[in-house]
């Protein structure tokens, strides 16, 4: 596949407020990247990070609300694979500051959820919110083509 | 919703309690593992396998699930390994310190074995 023809594909998927969903967008995507020649590694930190931003619009943006959809685009430029991953935005995303590390976790000082944004953070090469015109979220995640190999970690 | 895809099962070999778990890791699965861990602790476990298989799916949900029975586990004086995990959840588990209350083994048999030298 050429530079110049993989950088017009993209890919647009609707998927309702309903966890489980997340795992259709991932398997899609996934083959997408795998088409791409993403390394093996770099695609099961794709499909984590990507199952998580979807758990987030699920049920922090789109408060399990299953009528709400959640939009995961995914498209291709010249050094990296983009996806956004956007939600209707019942909930603003709201910072909540550092997660809990697990030894405050097992110490019994909070939630034992609020791992997705970490793991997401230290799988991909680029993460985070990004402004958008209209109501909701848009959680954009990138990650290098010529990447070889895992995230550190 | 769909369909939740966890079979979770117990055995006990050379001493240790091995709870298999077959499938998708997620918030679907609370109940499944922690009636498993409840019954081989009530059996009076002093070592626990998590033993993965087919695990094409862990997420962070999943994880709080794993972070709750690391807690029991401590509060119960047991101790935990997991083996069977894929390369690459194998760096999840590290990414969120989970290794840090769980050895990570290979397969069963490393576990069983390293068990073993504890006893």
């Amino acid at each position: 596949m050429s530079t110049s023809a993989s950088a017009q594909m993209s890919i647009e998927l609707s998927l309702p407020s309903e966890l489980g969903y997340e795992v259709i967008a991932r398997d899609a995507i996934a083959a997408f990247a795998r088409r791409l020649g993403l390394a093996p590694e770099r695609i099961e930190d794709l499909k984590t990070a990507l199952c998580e931003a979807c758990i987030n619009a699920i049920e922090h943006g789109n408060l399990l609300k299953p009528e709400l959809r959640v939009q995961v685009h995914c498209r291709v430029e010249a050094e990296r694979l983009v996806i956004e991953v956007l939600d209707q935005g019942v909930s603003p995303f709201a910072p909540r500051g550092e997660p809990l590390s697990i030894i405050e976790k097992v110490s019994g000082l909070g939630s034992l959820r609020g791992m997705g944004l970490l793991l997401i953070s230290q799988l991909c090469d680029e993460a985070g919110f990004v402004s958008r015109s209209g109501a909701g979220n848009c959680f954009r995640l990138a990650f290098q083509r010529q990447a070889i190999g895992g995230a550190h970690c | 919703m769909l369909e939740d895809e966890l079979t979770v099962s117990t055995r006990e070999r050379d001493g240790v309690a091995i709870i298999d778990l077959f499938g998708d890791i997620t918030t679907f699965a609370e109940e499944k593992i922690n009636n498993a861990y409840r019954e081989v602790t009530n059996q009076g476990a002093r070592f626990v396998l998590l033993n993965f298989r087919q695990n094409d799916y862990i997420n962070s949900a999943g994880i709080a699930i794993l972070i709750g029975i690391v807690t029991e586990v401590s509060r119960n004086e047991q101790k935990l390994a997991v083996s069977g995990l894929s390369q690459h959840f194998q760096k999840i588990f590290r990414m969120v310190g989970l290794a840090q209350y769980a050895e990570i083994y290979q397969d069963e048999d490393e576990a069983i074995s390293r068990f073993k030298r504890l006893t």
